[in-house]
């Protein structure tokens, strides 16, 4: 994506709509979407459209409807997929979040469909109405190759991307990255003006799951992989602030920002706060010499055996998840003017406390 | 070297594809889908020539000698139509079709104009399925199944296909016939048609909504369902979908007259059955240790073919593919029969027409294209 200049001071940063402009929030149920809803509605929006899936639960839904406090939060129910729920959704919105995405999805066909189908769908309902002044698209961390980079082990926004998602048997990063291109692609040919911002690990209370960037529970013994590695954390509620903040600060269209938050802990420091906090298990931890040999074994395997197991561990994940990295959030600091609010210390505490309950209830 | 087609690129394709490209003498030249960006994406990961949005347009230009259809069952008639009009063999993923006419149908087509045509009921032709087969012409059984059991189940969660489709009253499955029963069964049931020895069984089918979908509100789907099908008083079978019973069973288990066998589609294991009683407490010591000594050897017999590079979740699916090309090539008979399909498709058809005269389940979604 080609940079733009960044406003020198944080007395250009203005907001691009007014408090009345139309703004859609797409994927609204999910785990980030509603504090980013709570947020704009801090800050003074009172128009915002949620879109939702037909099979979004109603309690969900209920809870956004329940944020409103005087403002309009208008509950859309829809397909991404159908081109007249995205013409209906996009009308007057004047700012687009997009959230929604195939997350989960297993299988290329399915997050391709979920997240770059609807998205072009999308993109092609905002040319028709011709009032949209940002579009956001929410990528991820996962696009990045993590080889390659100009600055050595620093990941920030000019590193490259993967080059051969396909080969990396992670779904859902191809269909990231597909749809960071398409995004690009219409800011090029049409001129529909878009920032793409790429969060680390979204963490938080709703989301208490351990990210495979610490290790895999697949073969019956959690095998920890991160070690002295970094993980790219931010907390659910910073997240949404600086999403928020990438769809309505004047003067950042074209370009990309990444989201983590500051004092990140290393794999080991996270699985043993985990492990003192929530429930203790066995791992067994493996150095990055031996994963990667792993790794490249497993890889090998695949090619060989014509797919008899699939490449889900070879030397591109090795890479985008378990290198020694270092992560920066300098550009989002400096050219949105955010900081997380939430420090990494009360954000993990938070977490730990959500997933001790989640398996106490289990 | 045979040019193959494929139409319809979701997540089926992608097994096609794959499978495709592990068989010689052939390569997927063309990709086709009504959504351009699917076809897109499935041929830059199979690196396939050329994309295209019209099957017609795929047909005429890059001519190719197959093509497999793997889109929604609503479309497979026409399509396969289509291709067989233009003169490709076609392999179509199942159901095969909505109805038995419209089977009969392409089938006849493709006769008359020399070209083969096949249903993907690729779960008959996996290692242990086939070793069965093997079994039972070799008279394991003594005469013919007597007796059948096959029991095809499905996990329904509320994340990913099934919760789209219960989340959408739109989705294409809510507009099959049988619904969601139709999208799957047809594996369960053509495992009984390949042993039943008449083309007219006798079908009674009862279905219901699990109380699970009930209290999701679901009031169309029906994800229980037990069939009996009998033939002329001599074979019987028993089939069961369920959507609530654990574990989900996929298996069939034969009975004949002097043996009987437990395949498990699951586990890929074979079990053989001996019909001959033992003395006293003999009965209770042998056969725990005999069953010990199968499932042991099942597991020798899967590890071997793992370490043969020929254990992939779908060798059925190559088997299938590898044979219909065989026969496209060399002549060589199906490895399907035509009478297979048929009767799987009339098996279907006689549940659904029951299903609907018991409750009718469509009363808002039908097209009106649909209905018969």
């Amino acid at each position: 994506m080609e940079r733009t200049g960044l406003p020198a001071t944080m007395e250009s940063t203005e907001y691009i709509i007014r408090p009345d402009d139309q703004i859609l929030v797409t994927g609204a149920t999910g785990f980030i979407a509603p504090r980013l809803v709570d947020h704009l509605l801090d800050l003074g929006f009172r128009r915002i459209r949620c879109l939702v899936r037909h099979s979004s639960r109603a309690e969900k839904v209920d809870a956004l409807c329940s944020r409103a406090n005087g403002a309009i939060v208008e509950v859309m129910r829809g397909n991404l997929l159908s081109r007249e729920d995205c013409a209906r959704a996009t009308e007057n919105a004047a700012v687009i979040f997009h959230l929604a995405a195939g997350r989960g999805e297993k299988f290329f066909p399915d997050a391709f469909m979920n997240s770059v189908v609807t998205t072009r769908n999308l993109l092609d309902a905002v040319r028709l109405h011709q009032c949209l002044k940002r579009f956001v698209n929410v990528s991820s961390f996962a696009v990045y190759s993590n080889v390659n980079k100009p600055r050595w082990r620093t990941l920030d926004e000019s590193c490259p991307v993967e080059r051969h998602p396909e080969l990396r048997a992670d779904a859902y990063a191809f269909a990231k990255l597909k749809q960071d291109e398409l995004v690009e692609e219409y800011r090029k040919k049409f001129a529909i003006a878009s920032v793409i911002v790429r969060p680390g690990w979204v963490y938080g209370p709703g989301n208490e799951s351990i990210t495979g960037r610490v290790g895999t529970g697949t073969f019956g013994v959690f095998l920890h992989l991160g070690g002295s590695t970094r993980i790219p954390l931010t907390y659910v509620d910073n997240c949404a602030e600086a999403i928020a903040r990438a769809g309505l600060i004047k003067g950042v269209d074209g370009n990309v920002f990444n989201i983590v938050d500051d004092d990140l802990p290393t794999s080991r420091q996270f699985l043993r706060l985990y492990k003192k906090n929530v429930h203790d298990f066995p791992s067994l931890f493996l150095p990055h010499l031996l994963s990667y040999t792993l790794c490249y074994l497993w890889e090998k395997y695949s090619k060989w055996s014509e797919g008899q197991l699939p490449s889900t561990f070879c030397r591109k994940t090795w890479h985008a998840s378990w290198k020694t990295t270092r992560y920066t959030n300098a550009k989002v600091k400096q050219a949105l003017g955010w900081a997380p609010r939430i420090p990494t210390s009360e954000g993990l505490a938070r977490y730990f406390e959500a997933a001790r309950r989640k398996v106490e209830h289990a | 070297m045979l040019r193959v087609a494929i139409v319809g690129c979701g997540k089926i394709a992608d097994a096609h594809a794959s499978q495709i490209r592990r068989i010689k003498n052939c390569a997927v030249v063309a990709a086709c889908d009504r959504e351009p960006l699917m076809a897109r994406q499935l041929a830059e990961r199979f690196a396939v020539e050329r994309c295209f949005g019209d099957l017609q347009e795929l047909l005429s230009e890059s001519r190719p000698d197959v093509v497999h259809i793997t889109t929604p069952p609503q479309s497979h008639f026409s399509l396969a139509k289509l291709c067989l009009e233009n003169g490709a063999h076609v392999y179509v993923e199942k159901p095969f079709t909505l109805y038995e006419d419209e089977a009969r149908n392409l089938i006849n087509l493709a006769e008359s104009r020399g070209l083969k045509i096949t249903a993907g009921h690729d779960d008959q032709f996996t290692h242990v399925a086939r070793r069965m087969r093997a079994l039972v012409q070799s008279g394991f059984l003594g005469e013919g199944p007597v007796h059948m059991e096959s029991y095809y189940c499905y996990e329904l969660a509320t994340t990913g296909y099934a919760g789209a489709l219960l989340g959408d009253k739109q989705h294409w499955v809510r507009r099959l016939p049988g619904r969601l029963l139709h999208n799957i069964i047809s594996h369960g049931i053509a495992r009984i048609a390949e042993f039943l020895r008449t083309d007219s069984p006798r079908v009674i089918a009862h279905g219901f909504i699990s109380p699970l979908l009930k209290s999701f509100g679901e009031t169309e789907i029906v994800d229980e369902l037990r069939v009996i099908i009998s033939e002329e008083e001599r074979t019987t079978a028993y089939f069961t979908f369920s959507s609530q019973m654990r574990p989900t069973l996929h298996q069939l288990r034969l009975f004949g007259t002097k043996n009987g066998l437990i395949l498990d589609h699951d586990n890929e294991t074979l079990i053989r059955l001996q019909g001959a009683r033992r003395k006293s407490y003999l009965e209770k010591v042998v056969p725990p240790v005999d069953f010990a000594r199968q499932y042991l050897a099942n597991l020798r017999t899967n590890l071997g073919l793992f370490a043969a590079r020929d254990f992939h979740m779908k060798s059925g699916m190559k088997f299938l593919i590898e044979s219909f090309y065989r026969s496209i090539t060399e002549d060589a008979p199906l490895a399907l029969s035509y009478r297979e399909i048929l009767l799987t498709a009339k098996i279907m058809d006689s549940i659904f027409a029951q299903l609907d005269a018991q409750a009718p389940i469509c009363p808002r979604n039908c097209e009106p294209a649909l209905a018969r």
